[in-house]
């Protein structure tokens, strides 16, 4: 792995009040790369990225401890500005939600928040964002119809278009592509495979043939522990941890 | 335990491995013991016996693609399937030199002469045989260490394969062998060459066994 990681997790736990949902995880994500963290339900993936973005501060009752540099600063201290934060360290969730707007103001809505105003260079992030996300040929001549009247796949594409709007430099994906059919599904891959060539991304899956495809490493979390993170095909092919062997030969339990 | 059919399915697949390398194990056995006793009609037998091994290699194939492609296999079980895809085609390939070493035998006059020192060529039988056997068992236990020693004793093989040749030849160079026997000299160079390949495909097995077991490539040097 490349000695420059993007992100890198140390001695990191978190509880939800008396819960602990991450115990002592410590990885590092490599820069313009894909990571994929496979695992059960509620064995802490999904709470494990938003993390990496401090969604978790809107739940009521959490506390962390631990490391997260991201930049050379621990993103979990307290004068960390959220806002920015998250224009860097943008998400996509696992159901596309797309503003109740057009196509052109969901994409221009995070620059226009973050004070872009001029029109002729709205419409050039919209365009350029568009493109990156794979979804511009085909909403290019209705970018005034509502986002809402798009396919679903259709729809995630637009959420990530929306996101590379204001220009992030990590990508989290929460099961990007499990609420969409295999067409979607495939053109999801594609975009994440061209996207990392400009941007970091981490994704949850629990398509397992799905992070074997995008992903350059992969993390099996369980009951809130790391208990493999390793290149991708050593993961799949040969695990170290007999519970990694269970969990992606399916026979788990 | 979930996925019970699939797992039923992998087991089914080893065992129909371990079949075919049974059979495969016979016939070098019987082929061998036909040389050593001038059998014709065993010697036919090994020929007809092929079909046999060429079904289960046909077979054990169309299993490994099913499972490939409905099941989605991973980490061990992925290994488990493709070391049986390589691994039936070092059987079918031991099943062929056995037919011709079978021919060999039939064509060859009776009863057949080793024209050198019989213990060396009974060490080379007698080691050809049992790596063979012996990679079958490996790959039934997933017994990598025994699978380790394959290379050292290919080697002891390959040492003994040399030496007879070089006898053979010397003995032919000599003018040793009547006009009548050199063609039985010849048949028997080839059945020597034959015995040499059929270990080297052992060895095959025993490293593919190393991989399924452990995720450790190795390869014949």
């Amino acid at each position: 792995m490349s000695a420059d990681p993007e992100i890198s997790v140390k001695n990191l736990n978190l509880w939800f009040g008396n819960f602990q949902a991450l115990k002592n995880i410590s990885i590092d994500i490599p820069k313009n790369a894909v990571t994929a963290l496979i695992g059960p339900s509620g064995c802490g993936k999904s709470t494990f990225i938003k993390t990496l973005d401090r969604m978790n501060d809107l739940v009521d009752n959490v506390k962390f401890t631990g490391e997260v540099t991201y930049k050379g600063r621990n993103i979990l201290d307290s004068d960390t500005d959220v806002v920015e934060l998250r224009k860097e360290i943008g998400m996509v969730f696992q159901k596309p939600n797309p503003f109740p707007k057009s196509i052109f103001d969901n994409v221009a809505y995070g620059p226009r928040v973050h004070g872009v105003r001029k029109k002729t260079n709205l419409n050039e992030v919209v365009e350029r964002s568009l493109k990156a996300a794979a979804l511009w040929d085909e909403v290019k001549d209705r970018l005034s119809e509502s986002a809402l009247r798009l396919s679903g796949g259709q729809q995630q594409r637009l959420c990530i278009a929306r996101l590379l709007a204001v220009e992030p430099e990590v990508l989290l994906m929460d099961e990007p592509a499990s609420a969409l059919d295999p067409i979607a599904t495939a053109k999801i891959e594609d975009l994440i495979y061209d996207l990392k060539k400009d941007y970091t991304i981490i994704i949850v899956t629990h398509n397992m043939q799905q992070a074997a495809r995008v992903s350059s490493r992969t993390a099996f979390f369980l009951l809130g522990e790391c208990i493999e993170y390793a290149s991708t095909i050593d993961l799949f092919e040969r695990p170290e941890d007999k519970r990694t062997e269970d969990y992606v030969t399916g026979k788990f339990g | 335990m979930p996925r019970t059919r699939y797992v039923r399915k992998l087991k089914e697949l080893r065992q129909d491995v371990i079949d075919m390398g049974a059979i495969t194990s016979q016939s070098v056995q019987d082929a061998l013991a036909a040389l050593e006793t001038s059998n014709t009609a065993l010697a036919e037998h090994v020929i007809a016996n092929d079909d046999k091994i060429d079904n289960f290699d046909r077979k054990i194939e169309a299993q490994c693609m099913t499972l490939l492609a409905l099941e989605q296999p991973m980490a061990k079980d992925l290994r488990v399937i493709a070391t049986s895809l390589k691994m039936i085609t070092d059987l079918e390939r031991i099943g062929d030199f056995t037919v011709d070493i079978a021919e060999e035998i039939v064509t060859m006059a009776k009863p057949i002469r080793i024209p050198i020192s019989a213990s060396k060529f009974n060490e080379l039988v007698a080691d050809v045989k049992s790596m063979v056997a012996d990679s079958i068992e490996t790959y039934a236990q997933g017994n990598v260490e025994r699978a380790r020693t394959f290379e050292a004793r290919d080697d002891r093989i390959d040492f003994l394969y040399k030496d007879i040749v070089g006898s053979m030849i010397n003995a032919l160079a000599q003018g040793k062998c009547s006009t009548e026997t050199v063609s039985d000299v010849a048949s028997l160079l080839y059945i020597i060459r034959y015995l040499e390949r059929i270990a080297d495909h052992a060895v095959n097995i025993g490293n593919r066994v190393c991989y399924m077991e452990e995720g450790e490539r190795r390869y014949l040097k």
